[in-house]
Order: C-alpha cells, then sequence, then structure tokens
C-alpha cells in the first residue's frame, strides 16, 4: 500500500492555526487532565521505593532510606538471576507470539473461502479465555513422563528414555515461549487480520495480472501492508520485556528450574508483598519502568532512523 | 450500520443514566452492610422479629479472612437462624487473588475496616491501630476466659502494649478428646501392603522401605495391570512440607515445624543439618536411585500428584492428612479401590528401632500469630464480643454450626447419639449446598472433643460412628489386625505435654525481612526448595550433599537459629 | 483447487498449489492443537467432580454430570455479577473506544502541533505504576471506590489501544482530509465522518479488545467494591469459586485450619465455559467487519 512519506515541513505556530486546530487542542486538554490525574498523580508513590514505607504511616509519615531498597536488590545474586530471566523469557516470548501471530495472520488470510476461515480464526483465538491455570495445567499433563509428546517422541523413535521435561532448566524457557504462542496466536493475530483489511484488493489484482503468485503476493503486498502495525507492536512491546510476567513462570515452575523461573515479579511477591515490604516492590516497579522507558527510547529513535513507525 | 452504532450508543446512555441513578440513591440509603451496623434499627432481612433475643433485633457485622474460603449466600438458612436466635449475621469475605500481606495493606492505606478480622498480619493491624483491645471484654466473660485459655496461654497473646488484640479460634479440646485421625505429618502406607505382609509392625525408615521394595517385587501391578509406585514426594510450592522436615520426627521430635528444641538444655538446634535427617536424605537417595521414588517427584503439581495417588498405584507417601486424604478417600470409594485396600493408614518412623516418637500431638496446639480480632470500626463491640463468646460458649450454636440442622442434616438416636445417613453426609459436602445452608462461621472460636452432652463429638468428622461407617472391610481389618481404633494408635506417639514455645513455628511464620533472622528464614526456605531435590536426585549422595550444605551455609542459618534462641530463652 | 473468488482468469501454477497444501497442513494442525484445551476443558466440565480427580479425562466424559454448571449457576450474586459485568462491558466499551479513536485521531494529525509531545506523553503511561496503594487512595479520594464508576472511569484511554488506532488512521491517505477541509469541514466533521467510516474494521477490534477486557476484569472490583455485593460483577463471583487453588502463597497451618476446601477441577472448568461463552458470542458480530476485505472507500490518491 502506497504510504506517503512525510516531509518534514515546519508549520508556523500562528494564531489562525493555533485556532483552526481549537478542536485537536481542546481534546488535548482534556486528555491531558485525565493522564495526569489518573496515570501520572499515583506515580508519587514512588517515593515509596526511597522509605521503609509502613501502611499506617502513609507516604508523608513513613522514614526514608535512601538507596536502601535498590541496594537490597542489586546485592542479592538471586534478584540479578531474575533480571536476566525476566529479560531472557520477555524477550523470547516477543519474538515467537510476534512471528506466530504474524504467521497465522497471513496464513489464513490465504484461505479463500470464508466458510473456513470464520471457524478456523474462532478456534484460534478461544484459548485466549482460558485461564494460565487451565493451560498450563494440560501442558503440565502433555509434557509428563507419560503423556503425549514423550509418548510420540518415543514411539517415532526420538528418544528412547521418557524425558522429565519440568525437571531440567534447559527446556524451561522453551516451555513457557511455547505456552505463550499456544495461549495467544489466534488472539494476537486479531490485530494483523484488521491490518490486513485495510490493504487495498487492487493490489492484489494488479499483481495477478502480472502474473505474481501467492508468496510473491504475500511479500510484496501483504508484509507491506501489516509493516506499519508490526513495527508499532514491537516498539510497544520492546518496552514491555521486562514485564514476562509471573503466573505462567509460577504455575510451571518447581524447586529444580528455580534458578531459570524465577522472574522479577516473583522475586518481589515472595520478597516484597509477602514479608511486608512494599517498598521493596515499588523500588523493582521504579527499575522496570526506567528499563522499559529506556529501550522504547532506543527502539523509537532507531525505527526513525531508518524511517520507520514511531512511537512518538 | 448506523442504525446498530446508534442503538449501541443508546444502550450505552440509558445504561450510564441508568447507573447515575443507582449511585444516587444508594449514597442516600444505607445499602451497605456497614451502614447498616450503624443503625441497628434497620433489621433488614429479618422479617420474622426473633423472639428469643433480648433486643429483637439483628445486627448485621462484616469480617474479612486473609484466606480463600467459600462465601455462604445472604439468605443462607443456616445463618438465618442464628441470626434469629443470637441477633447477629455475619457477612465473611475472603481472600479472593491477593496475598494476605496486599489485602492486609490496601485495607490499612484505605483505613476502612470490616467488624471482624482474622489475617495473617495481625501486627501490621495493630501497628495501625486498627484493632480493638479485647482485654476488658475478656473479663466481662469470666466463664469463657478460664474455659478458652489458661493464663499462660492468654499472655502469649499480649502484644508488647500489654494489650490482647486477638483470639484463636482453633485447636481447643473440650471434654473427652475424640480425635480419631491422625490430622498431621506421617509415614503413610497402603493397608494392601500391611494385609500382604501380615500386618507387621514397622518402625524405622529401613523397614518401611524395604517392605515398600519387596512388595512391589511381588506385586509389580495392581489387579487392572496398573504398575504399582513404591513412594512419591509432593513438593509443589509451600506443599514441600512433605519432603523437608520429615527429619525433625524421624529424630523423634515434635512438629515445632522449622525447629527442633532440645528440652534437657533448652536450645535450638537445627534439623536440617542433624545425622537424622541426611539419614532420611540418603535413604530416600538410595531408593531413587534404585528406582522406587516416583521420578516426576519434584516436578508433580498438586493436582497430578492427587491423580496420581487417586489411582491407587502409589503405595506410600509423608504427608498431612487433610492435604490428601478427603479427596483422595472420596475417590476411592467411587472407584471401588478402598475395596481393594488401597486406603492409607499413618506409620510413626524413627531413624532406630526403639525410639520415641512425637508425630502426632495430644495436646491442643495454640499458635498465637493469628486469630479473631474486632476493629475499630466496629460499632457495636460489646455485641460483636458477646456473639464470639456465644460460638465458643453455646452448645446449640456450635451444634448448628458444624452438625446443622437437626433430623435435616443429621439424625438423633435412641442413645441420644448423633449421626448421619450417606445423603446427609454428601449433602453437607456439596458446593451449592453449602452456600445455601450450611453456615459454619468456620473463623470463629470452635472446640474439638465432646459436646456438652457429654455423648456426642464437636464435630461430625470426630464422632465414632462417623468414623467407623464408611470404613472399607480391608481397611477395617487392618484396624482389628492391630487391635487399633483410631489413626494416632498407628502412630503410637508418647503422650506429653508441650513445652509453652510450642509450637516454634507460630515464631518463625511471623519472621520479617527486617532481621537478619528473617532474611535468613527466607533464603534457607529458598535453598532448600532448590537443593533438596537435587540432593535426592543425585548420582553421589554425598557431593551432592556437601554442594548443597555450601549452598545452605551461605544464606546465614545461624542469624535465624539465634533469633529463634533468643525467643526460646523468653520462656526460661 | 480454485480457491479464488476473483473473476479474473487464474493461473494454477504448481507453486500455488504446492502452497496451498502447506496452508491446509498448517492450519490443520493449528486448529487441532488450539481447539484440544477448549474441548478438553468443556469435557472435564461435564464430567463427575470427584472422578475427574483420577485425571485421564482427555476427549469424552467419563461420568457424565450437570452438577458442575448446578453448582456454578445456582451461586448467589452470580446474576447480579452478570448484570453489572453486561453493564460495565457496554458502557466502557462505548466510551472507551470513542476517547481512545478521538484521541488516536488527535496525535494522527500531521499538522497538529502537540502531536508528538501527546504522544509521548501517553506512551510513558504504558510503562510506569505507581502501585496498589497510591491508585487505591486515589480512587477512594475521587469517591470511585464502592461506586460502579471505578469500572469504567479509570481505565477509560489506554495508550496500547490508542496507539494501534492512531497506526491505522496515519495510514488513512491525507488527501481524503484535506479534501474535506477545502469543503469547510472542521476537525470533528473530518473524524466523524470521513476518517472513522474508515476505521471500521479497527473500532471493531479495539472494541473487542476492550470488552474482553471489561468482560474478565475482576481485580477492580475485588479491590473497590469488595464488601458492595450490588456491584460485583460476575468474574469476581467465579474467582470467588476458583481462589482457593489460584492461592499464590500458602502454609500448612492455614490450609489445615480452613479445612482446605479445594475447588474441583470440574467446577473450575465449568466456571471457565460460563466466562467464555458469552464473549465469544460477539465475535462473530465483530469478525465479519475484518475477515472480508475492506476497499477504502475506492480512493486512489
Amino acid at each position: 500500500m502506497a504510504r506517503v512519506k512525510k516531509e518534514h515541513k515546519k508549520i508556523p505556530i500562528t494564531m489562525k492555526e493555533m485556532k483552526r486546530q481549537s478542536f485537536l487542542m481542546i481534546v488535548s486538554f482534556f486528555m491531558v487532565v485525565y493522564g495526569i490525574i489518573f496515570y501520572y498523580w499515583p506515580l508519587t508513590g514512588w517515593i515509596m521505593a526511597f522509605q521503609n514505607y509502613k501502611p499506617k504511616k502513609g507516604l508523608l509519615g513513613s522514614k526514608f532510606v535512601g538507596l536502601d531498597k535498590f541496594r537490597f536488590l542489586f546485592e542479592d545474586a538471586v534478584f540479578v538471576k531474575a533480571i536476566r530471566n525476566t529479560f531472557a523469557m520477555g524477550l523470547l516470548n516477543l519474538v515467537t507470539t510476534t512471528i506466530m501471530a504474524v504467521l497465522f495472520a497471513i496464513i489464513l488470510n490465504e484461505v479463500r473461502k470464508l466458510w473456513l476461515k470464520r471457524p478456523i480464526q474462532t478456534i484460534s483465538y478461544l484459548p485466549h479465555f482460558l485461564s494460565w491455570i487451565v493451560v498450563t495445567g494440560i501442558l503440565h499433563t502433555a509434557l509428563s513422563a507419560s503423556g503425549i509428546v514423550n509418548d510420540l517422541l518415543m514411539r517415532f523413535g526420538f528418544i528412547d528414555q521418557a524425558i522429565n521435561f519440568f525437571a531440567y532448566p534447559k527446556y524451561f524457557w522453551g516451555i513457557v515461549a511455547f505456552a505463550h504462542c499456544w495461549k495467544e496466536t489466534g488472539w494476537n493475530a486479531i490485530i494483523y487480520l484488521a491490518a490486513i483489511t485495510a490493504i487495498d484488493p487492487c493490489l492484489y489484482e494488479a499483481a495477478s495480472i502480472d502474473g505474481a503468485d501467492r508468496l510473491q503476493k504475500i511479500r510484496y503486498i501483504t508484509l507491506p501492508g501489516i509493516k506499519p502495525t508490526f513495527m508499532i507492536l514491537l516498539l510497544m512491546n520492546v518496552g514491555n520485556v521486562l514485564n514476562a510476567g509471573f503466573e505462567v513462570q509460577y504455575l510451571l515452575g518447581n524447586g529444580l528450574v528455580q534458578s531459570v523461573s524465577q522472574t522479577i515479579d516473583i522475586y518481589v511477591l515472595k520478597w516484597g508483598i509477602s514479608q511486608n515490604d512494599y517498598s521493596l516492590g515499588t523500588a523493582a516497579g521504579l527499575f522496570k519502568s526506567a528499563v522499559s522507558i529506556l529501550l522504547i527510547v532506543i527502539a523509537n529513535s532507531i525505527s526513525k532512523k531508518y524511517g520507520e513507525q514511531r512511537l512518538f | 450500520m448506523k442504525k446498530r452504532l446508534l442503538a449501541l450508543f443508546l444502550t450505552a446512555g440509558v445504561v450510564a443514566s441508568m447507573l447515575a441513578g443507582c449511585g444516587g440513591s444508594s449514597d442516600a440509603a444505607p445499602a451497605a452492610p456497614a451502614d447498616v451496623a450503624e443503625a441497628p434499627a434497620a433489621a433488614d432481612d429479618a422479617e420474622e422479629a426473633p423472639a428469643e433475643d433480648e433486643s429483637g433485633e439483628v445486627t448485621n457485622f462484616t469480617m474479612f479472612i486473609t484466606m480463600p474460603g467459600s462465601e455462604i449466600n445472604d439468605d443462607n438458612e443456616i445463618a438465618q437462624m442464628i441470626a434469629d436466635k443470637w441477633g447477629v449475621k455475619v457477612k465473611e469475605t475472603w481472600l479472593t487473588g491477593q496475598t494476605a500481606s496486599e489485602a492486609t495493606g490496601t485495607l490499612i492505606a484505605g483505613g476502612e475496616y470490616p467488624d471482624f478480622i482474622d489475617s495473617d498480619e495481625m501486627s501490621l493491624l495493630v501497628d495501625a491501630d486498627a484493632l480493638v483491645a479485647l482485654d476488658d471484654y475478656i473479663d466481662q466473660y469470666p466463664e469463657f476466659r478460664d474455659k478458652w485459655f489458661t493464663k499462660e496461654e492468654w499472655d502469649k497473646f499480649r502484644q508488647p502494649d500489654g494489650h490482647i488484640y486477638w483470639i484463636n479460634p482453633f485447636g481447643n479440646t473440650k471434654g473427652e478428646t475424640k480425635q480419631t485421625t491422625h490430622n498431621d505429618e506421617a509415614f503413610w502406607i497402603q493397608v494392601r501392603v500391611l494385609e500382604w505382609a501380615g500386618y507387621p509392625k514397622i518402625e524405622t525408615m529401613d523397614q518401611y522401605f524395604d517392605l515398600l521394595e519387596s512388595y512391589i517385587a511381588a506385586n509389580p501391578t495392581m489387579e487392572d495391570g496398573t504398575e504399582n509406585m513404591a513412594y512419591t514426594i509432593l513438593c509443589e510450592d509451600w506443599r514441600y512440607f512433605c519432603l523437608e522436615n520429615a527429619g525433625q520426627f524421624l529424630a523423634g521430635y515434635p512438629n515445632d515445624g522449622s525447629v527442633i528444641v532440645d528440652k534437657t538444655d533448652m536450645t535450638i538446634k537445627d534439623y536440617n543439618t542433624s545425622e537424622d535427617t541426611i539419614a532420611y536424605f540418603k535413604k530416600l537417595n538410595e531408593e531413587y536411585n534404585k528406582g522406587f521414588v516416583d521420578p516426576e517427584s519434584f516436578t508433580q503439581t498438586y493436582d497430578e500428584y492427587i491423580a496420581k495417588l487417586s489411582t491407587g498405584r502409589v503405595l506410600g507417601m509423608v504427608d498431612q492428612w487433610w492435604d490428601f486424604a478427603y479427596t483422595v478417600n472420596d475417590s476411592f470409594k467411587q472407584s471401588g479401590l478402598d475395596q481393594k485396600g488401597c486406603n492409607y493408614v499413618p506409620l510413626g518412623l524413627t531413624t532406630k528401632e526403639g525410639m520415641e516418637n512425637r508425630w502426632h500431638t495430644y495436646d491442643d496446639t495454640v499458635n498465637q500469630a493469628s486469630g479473631i480480632a474486632i476493629t475499630t470500626d466496629c460499632d457495636d463491640v460489646d455485641k460483636a464480643f458477646k456473639f464470639l463468646v456465644d460460638c465458643a460458649m453455646d452448645q446449640e450454636l456450635h451444634d448448628l454450626r458444624f452438625w446443622g440442622v437437626k433430623d435435616v442434616d443429621y439424625n438423633v438416636d435412641e442413645n441420644g447419639l448423633y449421626y448421619r445417613t450417606d445423603e446427609q453426609r454428601m449433602n453437607w459436602a456439596d458446593t451449592s449446598y453449602q452456600a445455601k445452608h450450611r453456615c459454619q462461621y468456620s473463623y470463629f472460636p470452635q472446640w474439638h472433643g465432646t459436646s456438652d452432652d457429654g455423648k456426642n463429638a464437636n464435630k461430625p468428622e470426630e464422632q465414632p460412628s462417623e468414623f467407623m461407617v464408611d470404613m472399607a472391610p480391608p481397611l477395617k481389618a487392618c484396624f482389628d489386625a492391630y487391635g487399633y481404633t483410631t489413626y494416632p494408635q498407628f502412630i503410637g506417639s508418647v503422650q506429653e505435654t508441650n513445652g509453652p514455645w510450642f509450637p516454634m513455628y507460630s515464631f518463625s511464620n511471623n519472621f520479617t525481612t527486617e532481621t537478619p533472622g528473617g532474611v535468613a528464614w527466607a533464603k534457607m526456605g529458598e535453598c532448600k526448595h532448590e537443593w533438596l531435590p537435587k540432593v535426592v536426585m543425585a548420582k553421589d549422595f554425598d557431593k551432592g550433599w556437601g554442594e548443597y550444605m555450601a549452598a545452605y551455609e551461605a544464606c546465614k542459618p545461624g542469624d535465624f537459629l539465634a533469633e529463634m534462641q533468643a525467643i526460646l530463652d523468653g520462656f526460661k | 483447487m480454485n480457491e479464488n473468488v476473483k473473476p479474473q482468469k487464474v493461473r494454477g501454477t504448481l507453486s500455488d498449489k504446492i502452497f496451498s497444501v502447506i496452508v491446509f497442513v498448517f492450519l490443520l494442525a493449528f486448529v487441532i492443537i488450539t481447539l484440544y484445551p477448549v474441548i478438553n476443558t468443556v469435557v472435564l466440565s461435564f464430567n463427575d467432580g470427584i472422578d475427574a480427580v483420577r485425571g485421564g479425562i482427555y476427549l469424552w466424559p467419563r461420568k457424565f454430570s450437570m452438577k458442575n454448571y448446578k453448582t456454578v449457576l445456582a451461586m448467589q450474586n452470580i446474576w447480579t455479577g452478570a448484570k453489572i459485568t453486561v453493564a460495565r462491558t457496554v458502557l466502557a466499551t462505548v466510551t472507551s473506544l470513542i476517547a481512545n479513536a478521538l484521541l488516536a485521531f488527535v496525535v494522527s494529525r500531521k499538522r497538529f502541533l502537540f502531536k508528538s509531545g501527546l504522544s509521548l506523553f501517553w506512551v510513558i503511561t504504558m510503562y510506569v505504576n505507581g502501585g496498589l496503594i497510591p491508585v487505591f487512595l486515589l480512587y477512594k479520594n475521587l469517591g470511585l471506590t464502592g461506586t460502579f464508576h471505578v469500572y469504567w472511569i479509570p481505565g477509560m484511554i489506554s495508550a496500547f489501544n490508542m496507539l494501534v488506532m492512531r497506526t491505522y488512521m496515519e495510514g488513512i491517505p491525507e488527501s481524503l482530509e484535506e479534501s474535506a477541509q477545502l469543503d469547510g469541514a472542521g476537525y470533528w466533521t473530518v473524524f466523524a465522518k470521513i476518517i472513522s467510516p474508515l476505521c471500521k474494521p479497527m473500532y471493531a477490534t479495539i472494541a473487542l479488545f476492550i470488552a474482553v477486557w471489561q468482560w474478565n476484569s475482576w481485580f477492580d472490583a475485588m479491590l473497590y467494591n469488595r464488601m458492595k455485593t450490588e456491584y460485583t460483577t460476575l468474574q469476581y463471583e467465579l474467582m470467588k469459586l476458583l481462589s482457593s487453588v489460584m492461592q499464590q502463597s500458602g502454609s500448612a497451618e492455614n490450609a489445615k485450619n480452613g479445612a482446605a476446601t479445594i475447588t474441583p477441577i470440574t467446577i473450575r472448568a465449568a466456571t471457565t465455559v460460563v466466562t467464555m461463552l458469552p464473549i465469544i458470542c460477539l465475535y462473530p458480530f465483530l469478525q465479519r467487519y475484518f475477515v472480508t476485505g475492506l476497499t477504502i472507500g475506492g480512493v486512489k490518491e
């Protein structure tokens, strides 16, 4: 789809221009007020990261301890390991789920028969509605020593002895990534399917006339068509790699794989919240926010440099 | 298309205005239960005014319990009967999707409390001046005061400021003990194994595993062809006590949980590094390498563990009764496996023969760390506390809570003994029946032991007839063969009075990371979670144990033990 | 294989045929893998609770029972919860869609002076979080706790949804806006008459996202309306049923006294199905907007 490259013509800030944009200004004003109240005001809570927060004393009354909480975090080898795990799983999940979603959306788009396409799409996004406890439960059974995966692997002669997948750290990240793909591929693909609808069908027709085969059409029409959406989602999600969560890891993990399964959120739950240390969780949250913002600023400027989509 | 969009807008508009209306009216009318408490005259749902209650009014209280639990309906039948007679209705809310600490923290930050609270984080609430000191109220009811706890026990609940803020509602026995089950930890074994071996006396861990091994050798499969499994270990999250603390029992100590108390010289000892614990893990390691321990032990989830036990193929394990027995026994009964001798009985094993064991605690265990409290937001503390006392002192109320309604939930035979039919028992356990009919107020004071009538048990599960009635023949045969009538007899623990410090875990459970000991305690837990499975799975036990010990020492267990010792010294 | 609906003659080349086979195989495998957990959940929900404890139920109930559904649907407050959930879903979807679309429209105007600044303002909100307690205090001070409004006011604008919409809007040729403005149309008219009709597929997508999010929310009900049964939501009621298995940290001591009521997995399954069903029914209505290709008003630049 033909996108007009934006020329950076400076718009002069004149009274006339301001007046012309008054509708935009008014909307922006209310949105900013809303944003300040609901998103920025609670950030006063970040003070907690530098305090020994006690619910009774509140934000104003609690004792300040400087960087003690950060020191506690970064002096603990377990936390540093948790950062690594979170990063690794966040990144792996991001890459695999994105690839799967794009792949699925494109392939589904190739199905021309509506009676086939619609049910498949509906089915594909059903797992999104299952809770993690249900999905991990089924996955656990499938991967157990007597489960279907081992059964198939042995039947086809790949292995002689059942593998206890959950006992070895080397499989863990892969299993988590798979679980995410399994649950979210169809759901994530919805956005791409919506983006594909914006592609002008004339382009496909023209390509057919030029003798392009289907792979070529995907490559030269569909892929460029969803690229803006792809880029914007990628940029946003890069900032989320540290939010690899805790539910999946918590439900799939066990003592044997603890060293690779513990994420920042699990760490905070164990050491902060469960021990009544509210400040520790805030400190970890502050750290995550800082890293996230750093990541998206970097990603955004790289994207900008190559003339791609930008977040801001 | 436009029409549909318009319709959507309209709907939204209607909904919005409707809700705006709701919002306005609810501000005006005291709809929330807490508000009703403020105005006692508003006895909203007690249509039939109760005659017996002096004031004739029902006060609605709210209660928050930082444990997951099942909520009962607002029009719950027994709750209504209690309200009619005792003038109090309590709306219980349970923990959902948060930790106890988070929930308590938000309550305190918001500064609004329910009338009653039972939290794992009592000290936070005391700090926040959220609780009413109960000393004076307790003294108003001397009969309750003297019956519920001894003076020493009450003193354990005194906070640094000298006041008592909460009362532990559990673990008290009235009259003769009716304990038939062993609710705590033990090595369990299926009765079919004991039957096969001619009901031998099993005292040590070596004998236990020898028996399991020889049974497997003789009976590799069950009747239906399922492979038998000698031993499995549940290790999921906090349930890893099934692996972790058998060492203290094997050495003959009671369940202090986190440490061993040596009474001879009043010192704290670490069971994690004791000889008996090493012997225990060495044995597990040996059995694991011989293939007698379930290879999925350390990765299975609780659901998978229960499923495994329910197939009847697992011969033995360490666990606490409540953690598996209710579900598994129901399943056995349904699938007929109880007829094949799959039920479990407990064994009180020790490392060496002829040692005393203390797996079973006969005494009441008073945990001073938590309990029920009344908050400063409660408008009628007198009535709230009176109800609390009623729960403990009024047998009729107690029966209504735990047995239910006479002739509906239980019957009375000619000797005055309560009994239940199968149907009544099933109803009582049914989730939807519970919501509309059963009301236990399960975090209010309650008794074990014998009812005031001197015949019946305070709780149905302790009634001898209840206990004997659904015993399958193989289980019954096992009891008869040994000449036992209760589960604790299988364990044969020594009967003795525990020290006032017992159980020590009630102290360590409240440790926080603010002290070095608390940090060490948390780190030790993490370390054991990771290393104990590795030790059991190690090809070379001594090497594995050495590595574990290196990691363990790095957690500075000394800090923890020193703090525990200081607490114990307080009891000298 | 003549799968093209287009009237043009298409040569069925070999590579196209191979491609079709690959597509078919991929989708088949995908459908099987994805459908399995759903089927398994439905099957479990129709199985007897005690029987299911033994495991080994895959594609067909072993001991059929309707009891799980009876238990779930007999729960008190479940109908109040359903009403509130429908109300919040409808209201929030509409308000939130409009708010996000407006904001997306504003920041996608290339001539807008604060375009970049406003975007950054909202991008940051995605990655910062003051924590549970400050947010709780804010809502309390705003008088939102203990009311219905806490369900739709705080989450009205989501930077994620806004940015996705913005990207889509930026793909719409600028010439449309310019020609409308030449005819004297203001920004509101451009938004309502020109841009929005073209954004239907994206609006449908975002509406679905918001609706599903709203439908599944329960934490706000638990936190802000814990004691207000009249504002309970369906999901919160169901979460109460599930909470005993979801318990993140526990101790033996507590579990023992709490009589350890573990919600049977079959009830868990029935709960899941009850939750899923209504929101799945919404999908076919929205699907029409983006399953078929849509010609953008036949506009050529």
